[in-house]
C-alpha cells in the first residue's frame, strides 16, 4: 500500500477551521470527486475541525492519497482525548470515520473513496501535491499566524528581559541600600571619633591651662620665698663678719673656726637664694632684656677675668677666643655676660685636667658661642635633665653648687631670642653652643 | 473583515450570501441584522444563499438563530437559493434549521412573506422539515 501525503497544516482558530474547508473543498475537486461529495467532504472537514479546536488548543491535519483502493484519507491529529459523539453526524458524510488513539494522542482518520474513472498516476499525485503545496504557502492567513507567532514570541522574549532588568535593578537597590547603610555607618563612626578627638582636645586644653596656673604659682613661690629667705641671710653675714672683726672680742680658736664654717655655709646659702630669684625672675617673664650693641671683645676680656679668678686647678689650661675689634651682637650684656659665666663656670667646676674654651663664629645671621670642656662629660640619655632645676648627676655630687647654672642658663639664652644646645660624650668633656642673631629679632 | 449586505426592498431586508462565510462574518450577520430589523422595522427577511456551498451544523445553527432573533423582533425568516447538494448534505448531517422558512428563489420568497404578513392570514411558523424537503426536490 502506497501513501502520499498531499498536504499538511494546523489549526488553532476558528479562521483555520475555514481554511480547512476551503482545502479540503480544492483536494476533493482536483482528486476528481463529484460536486455534492466535495460538499459533503468539505462539510465534514468544518465539523470535524470545530469540534476537535474546541477541545485542544491545535490540530494537526494531513491529507493523503492511498492506493487500492484509491481513497483520500485525512488525519486530524490532537493531544488527548476526544468524544465520540459529536463527530458522529460528520462521519455519515464520507466513507470512513475512525477514531484511534495512540497514547496520548488521538487522531481521527475521515476518508473518501476517489472514483475509478480519473488515471490517479503518481505524476499526477505529484502535481496535485505541488499545486495545493503552493497555495498553502501564499495562504495570507497562514502567513499572518506565522509572523503573529513571531511576534508573540518576540513580545515573550521582551517580556523576559524586562523581568530579568528587573531583578538586576532590585540587585542594585539592595546593594545600594547596603552601601548607604554602610556609608551611614562610617559617618556616623567618624562622627563619634571626631567628638572624642573634640573632647580630647578639651581636656589637653584645660590640662595645658592647669600645668600653666601650676608653674606660675611655682614661679610666684620660688621669687616670694627667696626674696623672704635673702633678708635673713644677708644679716646673718653681717652679724658673722661683725664676730669677726678684730675690734671685736676677740675669740678662742674653736671658735673661729666654727666662725669660718658659718660664714661659708651662709656664702653658699646666699648663692642658692640669689639663683633662684634670678631663675623665677627669668621664669616669670618680668626679665626684660635691655638691648644695646655689645662689643664681644670687652665682652670675652672680662669674662676671661672673672674665670681665671675661678680657676684654682693648675692642670687645666683656660682659653678665650678674641673675637676682634670690630665684633658686635644687638643683645643685653648683663644677660649675655650671665649666660656665658655660668657656662664657663660650669665647665671648670667639672673638669679636672685638660682645658676650659670659649670659641665664637658667626654665619650670616648668627653667633655661635661654643664652651668647652675635658670633664667627665654627660651621658646621652641625661643630657636633658641637667637643664632641670636641682639636677645634679649623681657622678658630680663631690662638686658643689646648685644645680640652678644651667636651667637659669638656658632660660636667659631663650630670653635673648636664642637656643641652647649640648654636645656631650662621657670621658671626652661637654660643648655647650650657644646660638644667637646677630641682631635683634622682631 | 467582510461584511455581508443586508439590502431594503420596500418591507422586506433582502441578505444575499455570496460566498463561503468565516464563522466571524456569520455571527456580525447575525448582529447587524437584528439591528437592521429595529431600525427599519422590517416585517420580512430573506436570506439568499445560493453562492452558499458548505453549511456545516456551525452555520446551520447560526441561521437557525438568525430566524428567531428575528422572529423575536416581529419579522418572519425566510431562507431561499439552498443548493440541492446543500440540503442533501445537510439532511446527512442531521441538521433542522429549526423554525426557520424556506422557499426555492426570492420571488417565491417575497411571494410567501407577503401572504403571511396579510392581516387574518394563519401563522405557519414550524413548518420545518416538512418545507425543508420541499425545497429539496426541484
Amino acid at each position: 500500500m502506497t501513501e502520499t501525503v498531499l498536504l499538511q497544516l494546523a489549526l488553532r482558530r476558528e479562521q483555520d477551521v475555514f481554511t480547512l474547508r476551503q482545502r479540503g473543498r480544492e483536494a476533493a475537486t482536483a482528486l476528481g470527486l463529484e460536486h455534492q461529495d466535495q460538499i459533503r467532504l468539505a462539510t465534514a472537514l468544518s465539523d470535524v475541525g470545530r469540534v476537535l479546536l474546541a477541545r485542544a488548543p491545535a490540530v494537526e491535519v494531513v491529507f493523503r492519497v492511498c492506493r487500492h483502493p484509491d481513497r483520500l484519507r485525512i488525519d486530524l491529529a490532537v493531544d488527548g482525548s476526544v468524544e465520540r459523539g459529536p463527530l458522529q453526524p460528520a462521519g455519515r458524510l464520507v466513507d470512513g470515520l475512525e477514531v484511534v488513539e495512540h497514547g496520548k494522542r488521538t487522531v481521527v482518520m475521515l476518508s473518501r473513496r476517489l472514483p475509478v474513472t480519473g488515471a490517479l498516476t503518481e505524476l499526477r499525485v505529484d502535481e496535485l501535491r505541488r499545486a495545493l503545496g503552493m497555495t498553502a504557502v501564499a495562504s495570507p492567513l497562514d502567513e499572518l499566524a506565522t509572523q503573529n507567532e513571531h511576534l508573540l514570541a518576540a513580545l515573550e522574549d521582551v517580556r523576559r528581559q524586562r523581568d530579568r532588568l528587573t531583578v538586576l535593578n532590585d540587585e542594585l537597590e539592595e546593594t545600594n541600600r547596603g552601601v548607604m547603610a554602610l556609608y551611614h555607618q562610617l559617618n556616623s563612626e567618624l562622627e563619634e571619633t571626631n567628638r572624642g578627638v573634640v573632647a580630647l582636645y578639651a581636656e589637653l586644653d584645660e590640662k595645658s591651662s592647669q600645668l600653666r596656673a601650676a608653674s606660675e604659682a611655682k614661679t610666684r613661690f620660688l621669687a616670694n620665698v627667696s626674696h623672704e629667705l635673702r633678708a635673713p641671710v644677708t644679716s646673718v653675714i653681717g652679724l658673722i663678719r661683725m664676730l669677726s672683726d678684730p675690734s671685736s672680742d676677740p675669740l678662742t680658736p674653736a671658735q673661729q673656726e666654727q666662725i669660718e664654717l658659718m660664714r661659708g655655709s651662709t656664702s653658699d646659702l646666699l648663692t642658692l637664694v640669689n639663683d633662684l630669684l634670678d631663675l623665677a625672675k627669668a621664669e616669670s617673664g618680668r626679665l626684660q632684656p635691655d638691648w644695646q650693641t655689645v662689643s664681644l671683645d670687652r665682652l670675652f676680656r672680662q669674662l676671661r677675668g672673672t674665670v681665671r679668678a675661678i680657676l684654682t686647678n693648675p692642670d687645666v689650661e683656660l682659653i678665650v677666643d678674641e673675637p676682634g675689634e670690630d665684633a658686635w651682637i644687638e643683645s643685653d650684656e648683663a644677660l649675655l655676660s650671665q649666660v656665658l659665666r655660668n657656662l664657663l663656670h660650669n665647665a671648670v667646676k667639672f673638669t679636672e685636667h685638660g682645658h676650659v674654651a670659649l670659641h665664637v663664629r658667626s654665619d650670616e645671621r648668627n653667633w655661635m658661642f661654643t664652651v668647652a670642656d675635658t670633664g667627665s662629660g654627660i651621658p646621652a640619655d641625661e643630657q636633658e635633665r641637667i637643664f632641670e632645676e636641682f639636677v645634679q648627676l649623681p657622678s658630680r655630687h663631690k662638686v658643689l653648687g646648685t644645680g640652678l647654672g644651667l636651667p637659669y642658663a638656658r632660660r636667659l639664652t631663650g630670653i635673648l631670642g636664642g637656643s641652647m644646645d649640648l654636645d656631650s660624650q662621657p670621658g671626652r668633656g661637654s660643648e655647650f653652643t650657644v646660638t644667637l642673631p646677630l641682631v635683634r629679632q622682631a | 473583515m467582510d461584511r455581508v449586505p443586508i439590502l431594503k426592498i420596500g418591507p422586506v431586508l433582502l441578505v444575499s450570501i455570496q460566498v463561503d462565510m468565516q464563522d466571524q462574518v456569520a455571527l456580525q450577520l447575525q448582529e447587524d441584522l437584528g439591528e437592521r430589523i429595529v431600525a427599519t422595522g422590517a416585517k420580512g427577511v430573506i436570506i439568499d444563499i445560493t453562492g452558499l456551498d458548505i453549511v456545516d451544523s456551525f452555520v446551520g445553527r447560526t441561521l437557525s438563530t438568525i430566524a428567531s432573533i428575528s422572529r423575536v423582533l416581529d419579522a418572519e425568516t425566510i431562507v431561499v437559493g439552498m443548493r440541492p447538494a446543500v440540503a442533501i448534505t445537510l439532511v446527512e448531517l442531521g441538521l433542522s434549521l429549526n423554525g426557520i422558512r424556506t422557499a426555492l428563489n426570492v420571488e417565491r420568497g417575497m411571494e410567501l412573506l407577503s401572504r403571511s404578513t396579510e392581516p387574518d392570514s394563519p401563522d405557519e411558523f414550524d413548518l420545518d422539515l416538512d418545507d425543508l424537503s420541499e425545497t429539496t426536490s426541484p
